[in-house]
């Protein structure tokens, strides 16, 4: 149904690559749930729940019925209820060699639509014609409009997922776009209540989501591993601070900062790629580990008096247009750096298809026979190290803007280290894959474990299990971290959403050996 | 003037000299074998022609210039092509792509061209992948355009790296065991195809260890041992030359063959 709908929007995946698979439908479908639960529960989970009855539809459930809300609650309940436990079901089916039939996913389709259509009927009943008052008052920090917005968008991907199911297989890519945009897009007003999130969403996910963009050029599509990416991420911050903060007494605006930031960053990646044209691999991971080093210590060491020393340079301008006032809500980063992600995806994915993109995947194939067939292997390698750096410039500019300051601490080891985790997660080469990866993994560590102390206590208090609050996860952090990293190598060593290519060659492991070795020069 | 000179080449790996004092030249149009046992020096010199290794003395002279020392791509670039004795693709790359990588160096695409993805970007992206195609129709892989250049056939890999070598619009072609693997029919598809090329106008340095192919396709024949040129001249010659035959079999073997 929905397959031939969404067919007339024939949005070309290029003609040769294209990735099919049933990640992407998983992931949807397993989002889905997800959102429809914590949906439901989101109420419960955040707020201490002895403030009140009648936060959440879950209430409903509880209460006799007492009107048209209260019926459309419990049919939407039915269907939430089939939606999160049948991905489970049909998985476990799978695993023991049966499959689920098309009458399945059709059954769901419409469960979806269902709900999709009550959720929105009761929070019209209840919110714009205040009828019904069955969720009690609606106060203030109630994270209530969020519990709607995230309970509608779990509806509308399980649709997605169960209704084009086909579609979503054979167009991994095109169908993770379609159900990822409209939350990016929506996503301020969906939690519009809590800006914290907001302000990881710009700060933390979409800086990741850029570093990693940018890394997957140099270490995806050029084969060239680079451990020391956080120094052009540093270039770039320290480029916008310095030309937006007291220190020098100079005021760009950002959006001259950003084009600043990615150009500085990307001469320093040509001519810090310079000296190791000829090394490869294990030798050139040293080598640049050994810059990411040395720009913080430069910082840090305050040189030419430019950086500000330890503290770093404080007090970067944030833009301020009339009404747009960057400084007092992070949203207008947020969609600053949604349109410019955005811009980013699309012209790196250009230049993968271009001309230049084949001669870096030649250069990763094989260095002697690029070479031989006329690649010049020098340029084409500073070009990778200079458009990689751009994108970490460019993120390092809105960096400093958002946070204010820039210090030698912000741009450490373990910077690099997490955004070659997210590029390797994602799925070397692959730039869906990397965006994927980037989404999971800035959650889980930038918004999931620092928040997990305040959850657990909320909940303790909620559930009347004081034990919970006791669990300090802080301390567990990078326990979590390292072992969700272990398990994903281990169960998917080609990352989430491996290239094709990626994948074929996972299987034989050649790696293929550098010009300069070749010649007899290196 | 030849198209391509070797000057007394010498190439030396330590102790080794792997080729040694070799000289030869290459008219254009002409197809010229290099032969010889294993180790002989013949991929040597074939990489020392193409820039992969830098020459020890002597001097290598394309179209009257000198080209030693020059870079790989830059040689490329004035119109020398090779293959690889293993074959060398690039293996995660479609058959179509593996041949567009070979248009790269005359391609006018600029990054900004393919990052906007201009009109004029795809036009020339759509004109040069329909070249490939022609290419590899050609050669008879049309069939694999789509296909990763590692899951193609073993004969047809060869020949998609010829393909790619064609690419890069050569005037000189050097073909570094083209036959080897390659069952009877696959040779003589083999050199029906270097006949086509030949009749374009494009001159071609061979190394071959299948001597009937040699025999059939070359106009000469270079015959190189340990590094040092023992033999040139038409095929006829080179196949009664005593040295030759002493460098193939031991000495001794001439007398038997010419008694028998």
């Amino acid at each position: 149904m929905l397959e031939r709908f969404l067919s007339l929007f024939r949005i070309d995946t290029g003609k040769r690559e294209r990735n099919q698979g049933t990640t992407v439908f998983w992931i949807i479908a397993g989002t889905a749930s997800a959102l429809l639960l914590m949906g439901w529960l989101l109420p419960w989970f955040v707020n201490d729940y002895s403030a009140g009855v009648g936060y959440s539809a879950q209430d409903a459930l509880v209460s006799s019925p007492t009107g048209i809300g209260t019926f459309c609650i419990y049919i939407m309940a039915v269907a939430m209820i089939m939606l999160v436990v049948s991905p489970i079901a049909e998985a476990i089916a799978r695993a023991r060699g049966r499959a689920f039939g098309k009458r399945a996913d059709r059954i769901r389709f419409i469960a979806a639509l269902v709900g999709l259509a009550l959720t929105a009927v009761v929070w019209f009943l209840v919110s714009v014609i205040q009828e019904e008052p069955l969720f009690g008052s609606f106060t203030a920090g109630t994270y209530t409009d969020s519990a709607v917005w995230l309970t509608m968008y779990g509806f509308a991907m399980a649709a997605l997922a169960y209704g084009a199911r086909d579609w979503v297989v054979a167009r991994q890519s095109v169908a993770f776009g379609v159900a990822a945009l409209p939350f990016g897009i929506f996503l301020p007003l969906m939690f519009h209540q809590a800006p914290d999130f907001l302000l990881w969403a710009a700060g933390s996910l979409a800086i990741y989501m850029l570093l990693a963009l940018g890394l997957n050029v140099v270490v995806g599509f050029a084969g060239l591993l680079d451990l020391g990416y956080a120094a052009f991420f540093a270039i770039g911050g320290y480029a916008c601070a310095s030309f937006a903060s007291p220190i020098h007494n100079i005021h760009l605006p950002l959006w001259v900062l950003i084009f600043l930031g990615a150009a500085v960053a990307s001469m320093f990646g040509a001519v810090l790629g310079a000296p190791t044209l000829r090394l490869r691999g294990d030798y050139l991971a040293i080598v640049t580990l050994g810059f990411g080093e040395i720009i913080p210590d430069l910082a840090t060491n305050n040189v030419f008096n430019l950086t500000g020393g330890a503290n770093g340079i404080s007090g970067i301008d944030q833009p301020h247009y009339g009404a747009l006032d960057f400084s007092t809500s992070p949203r207008w980063y947020y969609w600053s750096l949604l349109i410019v992600s955005i811009l980013v995806i699309i012209f790196l994915r250009n230049i993968e298809r271009s001309r230049v993109g084949r001669a870096w995947v030649a250069l990763r194939e094989d260095e002697v026979a690029a070479a031989a067939t006329g690649i010049n292997t020098t340029t084409t390698k500073l070009l990778a190290f200079a458009i990689g750096a751009s994108v970490s410039g460019l993120a390092g500019a809105f960096y400093g803007s958002i946070v204010s300051i820039v210090s030698p601490d912000d741009f450490s080891f373990s910077v690099s280290i997490a955004v070659l985790s997210i590029v390797v997660l994602g799925g070397i080469g692959n730039i869906v894959g990397v965006i994927l990866g980037s989404f999971i993994l800035t959650f889980v560590i930038f918004w999931v474990l620092p928040n997990m102390n305040e959850w657990t206590t909320t909940l303790s208090t909620t559930v009347h299990v004081p034990a919970l609050a006791g669990i300090d996860f802080s301390s567990y952090t990078f326990i979590i971290y390292g072992l969700a990293l272990i398990a994903m190598m281990l169960l998917r060593p080609g990352g989430l959403l491996p290239s094709r290519a990626r994948r074929i060659e996972l299987e034989s492991g050649e790696e293929s050996e550098s010009l300069a070795a070749v010649q007899g020069v290196a | 003037m030849p198209l391509l000179e070797l000057d007394s080449v010498t190439k030396r790996f330590g102790g080794l000299l792997a080729v040694s004092n070799v000289s030869f030249n290459l008219d254009s149009g002409e197809i010229l074998s290099m032969i010889g046992p294993n180790g002989a020096g013949k991929t040597t010199a074939f990489n020392c022609v193409t820039g992969l290794f830098a020459i020890s003395s002597g001097a290598i002279r394309f179209d009257g210039s000198s080209i030693a020392g020059l870079a790989p791509h830059r040689i490329t670039k004035l119109g020398i092509a090779r293959t690889f004795q293993n074959i060398r693709l690039f293996a995660y790359m479609t058959a179509v792509d593996n041949v567009m990588v070979g248009a790269h160096w005359w391609m006018k695409e600029r990054v900004w061209d393919g990052a906007f993805r201009t009109a004029r970007a795809r036009r020339e992206e759509k004109s040069v992948e329909q070249r490939a195609l022609e290419l590899l129709e050609l050669l008879g892989l049309s069939r694999y355009a789509g296909s990763y250049a590692r899951e193609m056939p073993y004969g047809l890999q060869r020949r998609l790296e010829i393909a790619r070598a064609l690419a890069t619009q050569p005037r000189l072609l050097l073909l570094d065991e083209p036959a080897a693997g390659l069952n009877t029919q696959e040779k003589r598809e083999l050199m029906q195809l270097i006949g086509v090329l030949r009749s374009e106008g494009l001159t071609i340095l061979l190394i071959e260890h299948d001597m009937r192919l040699v025999m059939e396709v070359s106009d000469r024949i270079v015959v190189l041992d340990h590094g040092e040129k023992i033999a040139e001249g038409s095929p006829v010659d080179v196949r009664q030359n005593p040295r030759v035959i002493e460098a193939y079999l031991g000495t001794g073997a001439t007398e038997v063959i010419t008694s028998a």
